[in-house]
């Protein structure tokens, strides 16, 4: 079990060379990638660990992403706020509006308080509409980075390290606090709120300050959003927003230390690579999340820490080579289904629309062939690949199935 | 006589048009063994969800210790000394059986809202959980998910959650239900045991249990305390056999 340790450094590690491993436009990717984890870890905590389904935490991501870019202005990154404390404003931001939200929504459970987050969270987004001054209107609070503590914080790499270092410290600050008192109690809040009443807990009051500092963690990462992009515009705080971060964190896996900060970090990889190829994207990333919540319900990380947790020793070379053929089967049926959606999105679209005349449907061009859209072979090699794939797996599952029956 | 530790004064409960607790007149004594019988639906649990925070009484009084706590929060009236268990399993599944009794000792010391020390390193904490489990016999079961315990395990869990608090005045619903003969055996004598210098109120349907281990019995039927006394009483109360003890009987 000395593997963790290892395979943490070694990331860390990677983490701290990768500017000088890849261009200029992963590097930016990979500092979205790391907000997006940060967010995801903070959510996290009030899902994941507290059992609390927030809807609404693009509230506090944009709250901090807002107070940074006005302490930017205010102090110039200097003073008692130099550029790479601005985070701690978002911070400050997102706990205490956290504690005034949370202080609301934690009255209710379950539903009722996914509805209160969901609603203050758009009580929020309508009012900085209207709140020129704070929110900046259509046009959004911009600001520069300024040098700091020799920094200059001008080149992509500086707020790179910036990014990272933040990010790091917060989700090791996450960690430790999971191994407190209050950290051990949260998981308690969320198996049986109830019970812990009866022990002699306030769980309102618990599940106010968990609300909190997921806040403020939330607002943290909004801050290194605002200071990356050096502005900030009130489409942060829309609800695809607090969508997404949900989507992210499941996808990794709610419940798993660290499961929402790898699902944050591999969705915006997704989108920062399939955005370019694809108009489409978002409809692959909803199948994701649909596949992951049906096959994997732990989650990506959650599920891998369960197999690992349950592995039989000798049964480890086996199922890793059943594990593998499934995936290779699953490509070619993936295959299948990108051909199929990317053939309907083309037919379907009004471009295409525009250049049918009577009776001529001109050919679609896709994976550079030009394919008759009225023929047979487009669908039968969509749906062909498609069907080919789910049969193989069936077989492979099947097949499976049978050795461990013989087995047992 | 010295006071009652825990009196409830003409209780009352209702929900809605039933009238579940009639006029519920009880006096529990420091030090005392008190158990609770009835029949089904009596009213018992209500009782103790009453005691304990759970409702409120529609009328009447509940005091601990000369202090009103009926109608306070749950939390409140176990931080004035009063801890239940629950009839229904009421744990926290998805945590270790070590994790459950933490939960409960951590707020014994006051633990609530501690985030700058390790829980690991809750030297206190650790060794009365260590204790505990050593006590309701999960010594073994302490890095098990509690959801992955069997019934009668579980059942033990939920009376060493109780006790964890320490409190002056214990409340055990149906502790014993669905435990083999040697479980409630042991459990009897544990019982015995911790709540020595402590006040308890049992309700509990093993007629053996309940007369062996109470000093007295209180008989609540259709939501009526209709007889108080040491279990010789009990056993020779006519209205006490007519309403309960002869139906088992028969
Ligand atoms: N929350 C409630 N709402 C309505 N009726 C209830 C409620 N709780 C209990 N009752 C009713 O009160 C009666 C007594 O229940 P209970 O106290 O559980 O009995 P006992 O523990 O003696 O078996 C039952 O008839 C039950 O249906
Ligand atoms: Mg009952």
């Amino acid at each position: 079990m000395k593997f963790a340790p290892l395979l943490l450094l070694a990331t860390v590690a990677l983490l701290i060379a990768l500017p000088w491993l890849v261009s200029g436009s992963m590097l930016n990717a990979a500092v979205q990638m790391l907000i997006a984890a940060l967010f995801a870890m903070a959510f996290g905590l009030l899902c994941g660990q507290a059992g609390m389904l927030s809807f609404g935490h693009a509230a506090y991501f944009g709250v901090g992403a807002f107070a940074a870019v006005h302490a930017m202005n205010a102090f110039g990154g200097a003073g008692l706020l130099p550029t790479p404390l601005l985070p701690l404003v978002g911070g400050a931001t997102g706990l205490i509006s956290g504690l005034v939200a949370g202080y609301f929504s934690t009255k209710r459970t379950g539903v009722y308080f996914a509805m209160i987050t969901l609603a203050l969270a758009e009580l929020l987004h309508a009012l900085a509409s209207h709140l020129k001054a704070v929110f900046g209107g259509e046009a959004g609070v911009s600001s520069f980075r300024m040098p700091a503590w020799g920094i200059g914080f001008g080149s992509l790499t500086d707020v790179y390290f910036l990014t990272l270092v933040w990010t790091l410290l917060c989700i090791g600050l996450l960690y430790l606090f999971s191994k407190t008192p209050l950290g051990r109690i949260t998981l308690g809040l969320r198996e049986n709120a109830h019970r812990l009443r009866f022990l002699g807990y306030n769980t309102h009051a618990l599940g106010t300050l968990i609300f909190a500092i997921s806040a403020m963690f939330a607002g943290i990462a909004g801050a290194l959003q605002s200071m990356n992009i050096e502005a900030a515009n009130y489409v942060v705080l829309e609800s695809h927003i607090s969508t997404a971060v949900v989507l992210n964190s499941f996808i990794g896996g709610v419940r798993v230390f660290l499961g929402p900060a790898i699902g944050g970090a591999v969705m915006t990889f997704f989108g920062y690579v399939t955005s370019d190829l694809t108009r489409v994207w978002l409809l692959y990333q909803g199948i994701i999340f649909v596949l992951v919540m049906m096959f994997l319900p732990r989650g990506l990380v959650g599920e891998l820490v369960e197999r690992l947790r349950h592995r039989s020793g000798q049964g480890v070379a086996r199922s890793l080579g059943a594990t593998l053929l499934r995936l290779l089967c699953l490509a070619v049926a993936a295959a299948g289904a990108v051909f199929l959606i990317e053939f309907l999105q083309r037919f379907l679209s009004s471009e295409y629309r525009a250049g049918v005349s009577e009776g001529n449907w001109p050919a679609i061009s896709l994976f550079s062939y030009d394919w008759a859209p009225l023929s047979v072979l487009p669908w039968a090699v969509g749906l062909g690949l498609f069907g080919l794939g789910i049969a193989l797996v069936v077989t492979v599952n099947r097949r499976v199935a049978d050795r461990q029956e013989a087995q047992a | 006589m010295s006071d009652p530790i825990l009196s409830l004064q003409h209780v009352h409960k209702s929900f809605g048009p039933a009238h579940i607790i009639r006029d519920a007149n009880l006096d529990v004594l420091p030090g005392e063994r008190h158990a609770v019988i009835g029949p089904n639906g009596a009213g018992k649990s209500t009782l103790f969800h009453l005691c304990s925070g759970q409702f409120a009484p529609s009328k009447g009084h509940i005091l601990l210790n000369g202090r009103e706590i009926g109608g306070l929060k749950p939390a409140e009236v176990n931080r004035r000394g009063l801890a239940r268990s629950f009839q229904i399993t009421n744990i926290f599944p998805g945590v270790s059986v070590f994790e459950n009794l933490r939960l409960a000792v951590m707020r014994k010391h006051n633990l609530q809202f501690v985030f700058w020390r390790s829980a690991a390193r809750l030297r206190q904490v650790n060794e009365e959980v260590d204790d505990l489990l050593g006590k309701i016999r999960l010594t073994d079961r302490a890095q098990t998910l509690a959801s992955q315990l069997s019934y009668s395990e579980q059942r033990s869990l939920e009376i060493g959650m109780t006790l964890a608090s320490d409190p002056q005045v214990i409340l055990l619903d149906e502790p014993m239900a669905g435990m083999s003969h040697e479980e409630t055996d042991y459990t009897a004598g544990l019982i015995r045991e911790i709540t020595e210098g402590r006040t308890l109120l049992i309700v509990e349907h093993d007629m053996s249990v309940v007369f062996s281990l109470a000093h007295r019995i209180s008989v609540l039927v259709y939501g009526e305390i209709i007889a108080t006394g040491t279990p010789e009483d009990i056993r020779g109360n006519a209205r006490v056999k007519e309403a309960y003890l002869g139906e088992e009987a028969a």
